[in-house]
């Protein structure tokens, strides 16, 4: 019983502030780009690692794939480093202009797959 | 992305703990994982007890089947609160405003309210009943709402990835 009053409270609180949010789904793969410059911030974390990008036009938020994923493919913590100058091939976010999931990131002349 | 979260939901989220399974490589998938798992025991003890509910593995008496069946049920949702915390600490902030989330928050509540009714007004009437009794329209009720919200429950989280 006090169970679900917890949850109804909780749940009283969760929806005080709703907004979309971007998934998977929310990736326009018509429009794909390449995203080119150095590595300004990188958090190589779950549930994706991802970095932001200094590109010419501006700053992308480039979102990569798990940590196991990445050291799997040889894109480590290292590769992906702030300052590394890196080209990120993938689609740009729906719902945040400045973010782009990326398919594919080029290091160094090295091409890691992250899917 | 994390302006519009409930401070709380934040603070959470960038707790040190937050940020150790962020900064593990086997903790986050390992509480993936551990979330399906925990599901498919709790799917398992729960369809066996909606089954018993609306009239259905009438060989056992009730109050047998379902007591085994609760056992499962309570240690495989703990199992997922677990879990599932673990996963929703990570990203906290984003995960809070995730409609399918609070969709999916909403519709736990409503599960364990249905317990509870159940609990209150039907366990009693059901219990004492023999092998093969026909079952009260209350634990009918109480069964099939049972079977309804927990498929959707994990429908929603399913969902949350594609929202």
């Amino acid at each position: 019983m006090t169970r679900s009053v917890f949850f109804s409270a909780a749940f009283a609180l969760l929806t005080s502030a709703a907004l979309a949010h971007h998934g998977w789904g929310s990736y326009d793969a018509s429009k794909p780009v390449t995203v080119t410059g150095p590595i300004v911030t990188s958090k190589f974390e779950n549930p994706h690692a991802t970095i932001t990008v200094g590109a010419s036009d501006k700053v992308w938020t480039v979102t990569l794939a798990p940590t196991s994923r990445m050291n799997n493919r040889g894109a480590t913590e290292k590769v992906v480093a702030v300052g590394q100058n890196i080209s990120a091939y993938g689609y740009p976010s729906t719902v945040d202009k400045d973010e782009m999931r990326a398919e594919r990131i080029t290091v160094n002349g090295k091409t890691y797959e992250m899917r | 992305m994390t302006d519009a979260a409930p401070a709380l939901f934040v603070a959470l989220e960038q707790s040190g703990f937050a940020a150790t399974i962020r900064q593990s490589t086997w903790l986050y998938p390992a509480a993936n994982i551990g979330h399906i798992v925990s599901l498919t025991f709790f799917a398992g003890a729960v369809g066996v007890m909606d089954v018993r509910l609306l009239g259905g593995l009438a060989a056992t008496a009730p109050a047998r089947l379902l007591a085994r069946a609760r056992g499962f049920a309570i240690a495989a949702l703990a199992g997922m609160a677990l879990t599932g915390s673990v996963l929703f600490l990570a990203e906290a902030s984003h995960i809070v405003l995730n409609p399918a989330f609070q969709l999916k928050a909403a519709l736990v509540a409503a599960g364990l309210m249905n317990i509870a009714i159940y609990e209150l007004w039907a366990r009693r009437a059901v219990e004492g009943l023999a092998p093969g009794a026909s079952m009260p329209a209350r634990a009918k009720v109480a069964g099939l709402l049972s079977l309804g919200i927990w498929v959707a429950v994990a429908a929603c989280g399913r969902s949350i990835a594609y929202f």
